[in-house]
């Protein structure tokens, strides 16, 4: 416990003080705002088309806010997977690359112990970059008439953050697996991006193994969460991923003391 | 748990290490007593670092184990690491965090209560003399600074036991007499195993060596008991003026018993001046007056006679060039010596 806020700590002051992660905020917060208010914009000039429909008497009911938040929230999911694997390319391969691995192995902390401070680390990261989005959206949707139920938006909020920490997980184990940032970097980003739209793979087919490419498919799961849709499946299919990642963590790093070297 | 109750604080029990059909160290044994310096000498490639990186715990042993401060390394690996301090070969350095900062995430990590953090970081920036540079990012430190905050971090929780993987590799000379001056003053407190292939390293800082060849321990002892012990055959060095060397070699031939090894010009601009060494069965006392007084009533000029000891070099190159089986019984007899 004590070794792994000691981790924790240091690796959440390591993204607070390294340029990478600056830079990465930047791009994010640079892109969602400029992405937000593209979307701001065509949903108030449609719903303007359908004010002055309705004035002549047809009636279509389009519910801007929901628009809005779904829209936008499918957006930093998308933006997030070319993101997260930049957050966590460096979580154990620069230890490796440094030799700082010896230190940990030989300090009285077990492998699970540093990998749940380093995926707690980058994971409270990636909650203080979504803050911002958060804030500017709630406070849009508070100006919206008739008033909007802000659960629809914290619920796709939650997904975001369990999905990410899912990635998270999956990125520190191909981050154990070398010593080079970049390759760490692309790998988790080509393992992602397969998990993210393996429903392709299914196709129109009807079978398990396409039900089961469906469900697994990240992609699938977090546009249930926008939606609304809260399924239990989802949330486990999530914490499962998270899980595994963390075990071929612990593992992947186990293995590193009986390589030659 | 199984705390002995000897006075090793390290105690390795027939350690070895294999991967796959390399064997990195063979059957490894010796004992360090607490708080002596024991030098960790062998070529590059003997099983140093295997040894010391299965002593700290970041290796586990194919076979064997060993005892660090009472501790089992195989069974009780959290205590053992807890009791020891470490440096590798590369300082383990975050290179963004402050000397400080990097101190106190060590110290955090090596479970020293948050009360004492604090003063244990001062404690080891001073013993360093870390003091100007205690908020300096460490990627900007030079070299030597590195290396000691390499070492800083090994001390920060006051273990027992330290273990130094060639700790003043890569150092320039004033840096490295600082370096050995640094570790001398921790013996007595700590127990330090210390790994160099720079054999005058040695003789300075260690009380006891261990010298380990091809995975195998080639020979235990303090520095002089492992020169007493190989100093081989009775050998003189002299150095004289003659007019040519088989006038020399007349008068050699005169004394029983007393064979000429080798003979050679001290210099080329003075031909007159001869370098020679001599070795005899017989101890070097009772021959040596007599080569001196044959020479001089010969009418050469005596400028320097004295006994040649075997220096830790040469028992270093006898032991590491030496083949299996001299090899072996070479380290039964340091055994015997040293025990």
């Amino acid at each position: 416990m004590n070794g792994m806020i000691a981790i924790f700590r240091k690796e959440l002051r390591g993204y607070f003080t390294s340029p990478i992660a600056y830079v990465v905020a930047a791009v994010f917060w640079g892109l969602a705002g400029f992405f937000f208010t593209n979307i701001l914009v065509r949903v108030i000039n449609y719903s303007q088309q359908v004010d002055l429909f309705a004035q002549f008497g047809q009636d279509n009911t389009f519910d801007a806010a929901t628009i809005l938040s779904q829209q936008f929230l499918n957006l930093l999911g998308t933006i997030f997977l070319f993101l997260l694997p930049i957050l966590t390319m460096g979580s154990y391969a620069e230890e490796r690359r440094r030799g700082t691995m010896e230190l940990l192995a030989t300090s009285p902390v077990t492998n699970l112990a540093v990998a749940l401070g380093k995926w707690l680390a980058v994971w409270v990261f990636f909650v203080t970059l979504l803050l911002p989005p958060l804030v500017y959206q709630l406070l849009v949707l508070n100006s919206s008439n008739p008033a909007v139920d802000y659960r629809l938006t914290l619920m796709g909020y939650v997904g975001l953050a369990l999905m990410a920490g899912s990635v998270m997980a999956l990125g520190l184990f191909v981050s154990s697996l070398t010593d080079s940032t970049l390759i760490a970097a692309v790998a988790t980003f080509g393992l992602v991006l397969l998990l993210w739209v393996v429903d392709a793979a299914a196709g129109q087919e009807s079978n398990w193994i396409a039900a089961t490419l469906r469900h697994v498919s990240l992609l699938q799961q977090y546009s249930n969460w926008v939606q609304g849709i809260v399924s239990s499946s989802s949330l486990i299919l999530f914490l499962s991923i998270t899980v595994l990642g963390l075990f071929a963590t612990v593992q992947s790093v186990e293995s590193l003391r009986w390589q030659q070297s | 748990m199984t705390v002995s109750s000897s006075n090793s604080a390290i105690e390795v029990e027939h350690l070895s290490k294999t991967y796959g059909t390399f064997t990195a160290i063979r059957d490894i044994s010796f004992r360090v007593n607490t708080g002596e310096i024991m030098g960790f000498l062998g070529p590059n490639g003997a099983g140093k670092t295997t040894s010391m990186r299965i002593l700290a715990g970041f290796l586990p042993a194919s076979e064997g184990t060993a005892r660090v401060a009472g501790f089992d390394i195989n069974q009780d690996s959290m205590a053992v690491r807890q009791r020891i301090g470490y440096l590798p070969e590369n300082p383990p350095l975050y290179t963004e965090m402050t000397v400080e900062g990097y101190l106190h995430f060590v110290a955090q990590l090596k479970r020293v209560s948050p009360g004492d953090r604090a003063a244990q970081v001062d404690r080891v920036i001073r013993r360093c003399s870390l003091e100007e540079k205690r908020h300096t990012l460490i990627r900007k430190l030079s070299k030597g600074y590195k290396q000691r905050v390499g070492i800083a971090q090994a001390l920060v929780h006051d273990p027992p036991v330290i273990i130094l993987d060639e700790p003043t590799v890569g150092l320039d000379p004033k840096q490295i007499i600082e370096v050995r001056n640094l570790i001398k003053s921790l013996a007595g407190e700590h127990t330090i195993i210390l790994s160099t292939h720079i054999l005058p390293e040695v003789s300075m800082t260690c009380d006891r060596v261990v010298i380990i060849n091809r995975g195998q321990v080639a020979a235990v002892g303090t520095p002089s008991e492992l020169t007493a012990q190989f100093q081989g055959e009775h050998q003189a060095r002299l150095q004289i003026g003659a007019p040519t060397a088989t006038a020399i070699r007349e008068v050699l031939q005169g004394i029983p018993q007393v064979q000429l090894l080798s003979l050679e010009p001290k210099t080329a601009a003075d031909p007159q001046r001869w370098q020679l060494q001599l070795s005899s069965s017989r101890p070097v006392d009772e021959w040596i007056p007599e080569v001196a007084k044959a020479l001089i009533q010969s009418g050469m000029a005596l400028y320097e006679i004295g006994r040649s000891q075997a220096s830790l070099e040469e028992i270093f190159l006898q032991l590491t060039t030496q083949e299996g089986s001299e090899v072996a019984s070479a380290s039964e007899n340091a055994e015997e010596a040293a025990a």
